[in-house]
């Protein structure tokens, strides 16, 4: 990774901290998109079949990582740092990220995936 | 009265009463249209649960007689792959490899089965392709399958765990097509392995 992303990545963690650090988590994921919704995306898009996630029935799928304690997650897929903006980057195009890996790309709109993150970002 | 016989009249009459309410509940959720059938909204929880639970306990136990190969060749491995790819893909993706867009909008949502195999036997795999899921969207495949068609796609279902994105693409480059459905194969009788009526 050039040094230029990192440093907008590193900024966006830092300001990403901060707002932590100003409000709750969860109204920290609200401004950036409605957890509620992205739960309803969450059970739409059968991620429970792949991944362990905590309060979803039936979201026991042991094929892709736990998704527990999500939100104190340093680092999403092995490449991108934990911040909202990332994490939705992550959802709606898993294959432009890291290509080849198993989760595939979903077709979610920007909203849906702001959603989901804010969504994850809830999983203490 | 005599005592006990006073404490069964009390059981009786509490028993009939419920009866009664529960039947008049039941009638109510029936016809009253309090039951909401859209597959745009999802289950009530408790409905989720008991449908869900239901279908495993129903699966375990009706395919405990199914008796699965101790083994699978690539071959059907290959085979199962094509079935899959072209009748499964839509609604189950695969590893790197999406649903259709409106597998989502499917009520209970189909799905992926990366890890199926983990949660299920060989022979309770067999039993859900072939024989369908009531109340979902999955079909009985065993109408429109050969015994060895299914097999193939649990073949396939077993390999799947240890299937790469990167394998599952050039799979798709390279499988021969699937073979056809039973109707434009052979006649029906014969593949189900009947004697033919006359």
């Amino acid at each position: 990774m050039s040094p230029r992303p990192f440093g907008a990545l590193a900024g966006a963690g830092l300001a990403a901290l901060l707002a932590l650090g100003a409000c709750s988590d969860r109204e920290h994921g609200r401004a950036f998109g409605d957890p509620d919704r992205g739960r309803i995306v969450v059970g739409r898009q059968a991620c429970g079949s792949c991944h362990v996630i905590p309060g979803l029935d039936e979201a026991d799928g042991l094929a892709g990582p736990p998704l527990t304690h999500f939100a104190h997650r340093t680092v999403v897929a092995g490449v991108l740092a934990n911040t909202p903006q990332e994490l939705a980057r992550w959802l709606k195009s898993p294959q432009a990220v890291v290509p080849g890996n198993a989760m595939p790309d979903m077709a979610l709109s920007d909203q849906e995936a702001r959603d989901v993150a804010a969504f994850l970002q809830t999983l203490r | 009265m005599p005592g006990p016989l006073k404490w069964l009249g009390g059981w009786v009459l509490g028993g009939l009463t419920a009866l009664v309410v529960g039947t008049a509940v039941a009638l109510w959720v029936i016809f009253s249209g309090a039951f909401d059938a859209t597959a745009s909204t999802p289950h009530l929880a408790p409905v989720a649960w008991a449908t869900h639970t239901a279908m495993i306990h129903s699966i375990r136990a009706r395919a405990a007689g199914v008796k699965a190969p101790s083994r699978f060749t690539e071959a059907q491995v290959v085979a199962g792959f094509a079935e899959y790819d072209l009748r499964c893909a839509a609604c189950h993706g695969g590893p790197g490899v999406p649903r259709a867009t409106w597998a989502a909008a499917i009520t209970p949502t189909p799905p992926y089965l990366l890890d199926a195999a983990r949660r299920w036997s060989p022979g309770e795999l067999y039993f859900i392709v072939n024989n369908g899921v009531k109340m979902t969207a999955m079909p009985a495949w065993g109408e429109v399958e050969r015994p060895d068609q299914v097999w193939d796609l649990v073949a396939f279902l077993e390999a799947l765990p240890g299937l790469s994105a990167g394998n599952y693409a050039r799979l798709r480059a390279s499988a021969a097509p699937p073979r056809p459905f039973l109707e434009g194969a052979a006649p029906p009788a014969a593949a189900h392995g009947a004697t033919p009526a006359s």
